[in-house]
């Protein structure tokens, strides 16, 4: 076997199958357990608990700076926290203070495989046109030939709107369609849960509802997608689990209508109060 | 009877100096290495203003003479005339033949021979200056001479002589001429061959006593006993008044010293009249561009050997650069110390000493590179640390988002910085980068004071030739110009295809 062929068997999973079914056939569950996370001697999450299941849309809310989106991007390992556990199937990124850790960033490469990531800001390839945003990391970290990625491009840009804007670069593309590109770059590697950490922030809000809808049809598809949002109409309509943060940690997990409807603690109540008005 | 004897005898040295002469041709002549500045002037060594292809000059004779009386066929190294001692040191050659004089700190540092010429200081004034006849009437005055030589120390004792010191004999009697200075003292051979002209004269006083002799380096005790002898020989046989008379420069001091009183010329003054009528000053501006027409192929010749140093330098260069910044932007506390103690080291001292250090300060602990791996690496190293700074600004003026983006798709690092970093980098970096590679390629022409003879160095040697500074300093810099020119074009073109996804029409 040549040296290149050798890279590329190891960057392909030659067991799973390049496929866009989702949900996989097993159902895996996401859960992080007692997350703490300091930055510059402040302590931003405090042993925060946190599980997704299988074809799950949660929702985490809170005010601003309560931890919402580091807990997100501690999930898929882009923060290092200090200590805790967040295990996804059968691995595990483990910190536990005062012991040696182990190559982290390689840890968290691995974590984060079955994850894709949506941002504020779409962080796009600004110096690759849509296609080639879309056929990067399965080629680069896959392996996969050209053919082979942009086999799985197509159909995903169909899925997202925009079959026509491959040849596009990002900024010939309005925020709602570099946002939607986004979210088809990340299903490009074929993740099992998707993280979107406020994806309609940065947007106007007519383009809003765009993006929203892709997440929508990707709910019904089974995907495990976890959301950090201000948007109430979403929330409220969509997401299946709400988890409420402050101050570092989760207050109240609980369904939609038990959320808006029927807060057991006060925070949650009074911050749903604001959050709806 | 007296013929039978002699007869076998004179057959048996015929047989002998054949036999000799046998054993010569069966093994090529060794080589003497020699060397020399050949933008120090005329008479010494110069160009030929015929030819100027061809290095010509009274010590070019002598090197021949002498090498030819030692069997060994000469061979000359250019070399810058302050570098000539470290030059000899290193062993880039064995010899040195370039108005030398013999002076006791020179001794510390090599042998000298005995002295293969004699001659003393002379006095050369504007035309029509009447009031400079000896020293002392300096006294108040500007008196020019070369750097490092014995006048300037004769000058500086005068007292009250502002002295100004020149690199080459050319500009010097070019200021005098044009008044910048009030007098030049100089080697009586300077003075012979540069002061004369329609606007200076030479006065007939003698100031001094100077012996040129071969350096030689220490402990080489071998050849300078074969120099001693071969100079000894070349006076007792009249070869070297004769290579004297024919440069115009001999003088009642050898005459003296050699007890050579013969009164009758050996030789007439070919070399130094063809000299004067070369010097060209009857040519008019036809016979004028002929003259540049025929400097071109040395000219061209040179701008290859810069073009080539240039990007040999400049690919290196590059290399490190990025080395160097991803070892400041990623590398653990050592290594990021390491790139920035270099970084600062290099970018903060100058080349030039970077070049000396390199090229003679090295073989003192046995690394001795070629003149131009030494260049080379020189301009590397330095460039490098230039380019180190451009690409950390440009990998760090890429949003941070970009590299997570990359992270959250599976990338490793490298993988990030390859294909997402530093493709979007390039974009930032490619003008700061072709402006350096305009100032390596300007930067470039510093090697020559270690022995490398590229565009800036032939210019040197044709204009103290010719005395054309202006006319062939246009030449040489429209050649600079010329060769950076491409590569702006090349990098314009690079550029604007790299920004085609920075516009928002369609591309």
């Amino acid at each position: 076997m040549s040296a290149a062929s050798r890279i590329v068997e190891r960057f392909v999973d030659r067991e799973r199958p390049v496929s866009l079914n989702y949900p996989m056939t097993a159902p895996t569950t996401l859960s992080a357990k007692g997350i703490s996370k300091t930055f510059r001697g402040q302590q931003v999450l405090k042993g925060v608990d946190f599980e997704a299941a299988s074809g799950e849309l949660i929702v985490i809310v809170g005010r601003s700076g309560c931890g919402k989106s580091t807990l997100l991007r501690c999930l898929n390992g882009l923060e290092v926290f200090e200590a805790g556990a967040i295990t996804f199937g059968d691995f595990s990124l483990l910190r536990i203070p005062g012991k040696p850790q182990g190559d982290y960033q390689e840890q968290a490469r691995r974590l984060r495989s079955n994850f894709g990531m949506v941002f504020q800001s779409f962080n796009l390839f600004p110096h690759l046109d849509l296609l080639g945003n879309l056929v990067a990391a399965p080629m680069i970290v896959k392996g996969l030939s050209r053919k082979e990625a942009e086999a799985i491009a197509f159909p995903l840009l169909e899925k997202v709107g925009l079959a026509g804007h491959a040849k596009h670069y990002p900024i010939q593309m309005s925020g709602g369609q570099q946002q939607r590109a986004a979210i088809a770059r990340a299903l490009a590697m074929s993740p099992k849960v998707m993280l979107y950490d406020e994806p309609t922030s940065a947007l106007d809000p007519w383009l809003v509802d765009e993006v929203f809808e892709v997440m929508r049809k990707l709910d019904k598809e089974g995907m495990t997608q976890i959301v950090v949002t201000h948007e109430t109409r979403f929330t409220r309509e969509v997401a299946r689990k709400i988890v409420f943060m402050e101050e570092g940690k989760v207050v109240e997990t609980g369904d939609s209508k038990q959320i808006f409807g029927d807060p057991k603690d006060p925070r949650t109540a009074q911050y749903m109060s604001r959050f709806m008005a | 009877m007296k013929l039978a004897i002699l007869l076998p005898l004179i057959l048996a040295s015929q047989a002998f100096a054949a036999s000799e002469a046998r054993i010569a041709a069966a093994k090529a002549p060794a080589i003497l290495r020699w060397g020399g500045d050949a933008a120090g002037g005329a008479p010494y060594i110069f160009q030929d203003p015929k030819d100027p292809s061809r290095t010509i000059g009274f010590e070019v004779d002598v090197a021949e003479l002498l090498a030819a009386e030692l069997g060994m066929k000469a061979q000359f190294v250019q070399n810058q005339w302050d570098s000539l001692i470290p030059g000899l040191k290193r062993g880039d050659y064995d010899a040195v033949i370039n108005g030398l004089e013999i002076t006791d700190d020179r001794k510390a540092e090599v042998e000298f021979s005995d002295p293969y010429y004699l001659t003393y200081e002379a006095l050369t004034v504007p035309k029509k200056s009447y009031d400079i006849s000896a020293l002392a009437d300096l006294k108040g005055k500007k008196a020019g001479t070369l750097k490092g030589a014995l006048a300037e120390r004769l000058l500086a004792g005068t007292g009250g002589v502002e002295v100004v010191g020149y690199d080459t004999q050319t500009m010097l009697y070019d200021d005098l001429a044009r008044g910048r200075i009030d007098a030049v003292l100089m080697d009586h051979p300077a003075a012979v061959y540069y002061g004369i002209g329609s606007q200076l004269k030479n006065l007939p006083g003698q100031f001094g006593r100077i012996a040129y002799g071969v350096a030689i380096r220490k402990g080489d005790a071998k050849l300078l006993a074969k120099v001693n002898a071969a100079i000894a020989k070349l006076i007792k046989n009249g070869k070297l008044r004769e290579v004297y008379e024919r440069w115009g420069i001999w003088n009642p001091v050898m005459a003296a010293t050699f007890v050579d009183d013969h009164p009758k010329d050996r030789a007439s003054p070919d070399a130094y009249k063809a000299y004067l009528e070369a010097r060209g000053l009857h040519l008019g501006w036809r016979a004028k561009l002929d003259v540049y027409e025929g400097y071109l192929p040395l000219l061209a010749k040179g701008a290859v050997t810069t073009v080539e140093l240039s990007l040999i330098s400049m690919a290196i260069a590059i290399a490190l650069g990025l080395l160097l910044a991803l070892m400041r932007l990623y590398g653990a506390w050592p290594v990021q110390a390491l790139a920035t103690v270099y970084v600062e080291f290099i970018r903060g001292s100058p080349l030039l000493i970077q070049l000396f250090f390199i090229f003679y300060g090295l073989p003192a602990v046995g690394i001795k590179l070629e003149p131009f791996a030494a260049a080379v690496l020189g301009l590397a190293l330095n460039y490098g640390a230039y380019e180190a700074e451009v690409y950390r600004a440009g990998i760090q003026a890429i949003p941070h988002a970009q590299m997570e983006a990359a992270f959250a798709l599976g990338m490793t690092r490298w993988q990030a910085l390859r294909f997402i970093i530093i493709p979007q980098a390039l974009r930032v970096v490619l003008p700061p980068t072709t402006n350096d590679f305009i100032a390596l390629l300007k930067d470039s022409s510093l090697v020559s004071v270690i022995t490398m003879v590229e565009l800036t160095r032939v210019y040197g040697q044709l204009a103290a030739m010719s005395y054309d500074y202006m006319g062939l300093g246009i030449l040489t810099a429209l050649m600079y110009v010329l060769i950076g020119l491409p590569f702006v074009r090349l990098s314009r073109w690079a550029e604007a295809r790299l920004t085609v996804s920075l516009r928002r029409t369609d591309a």
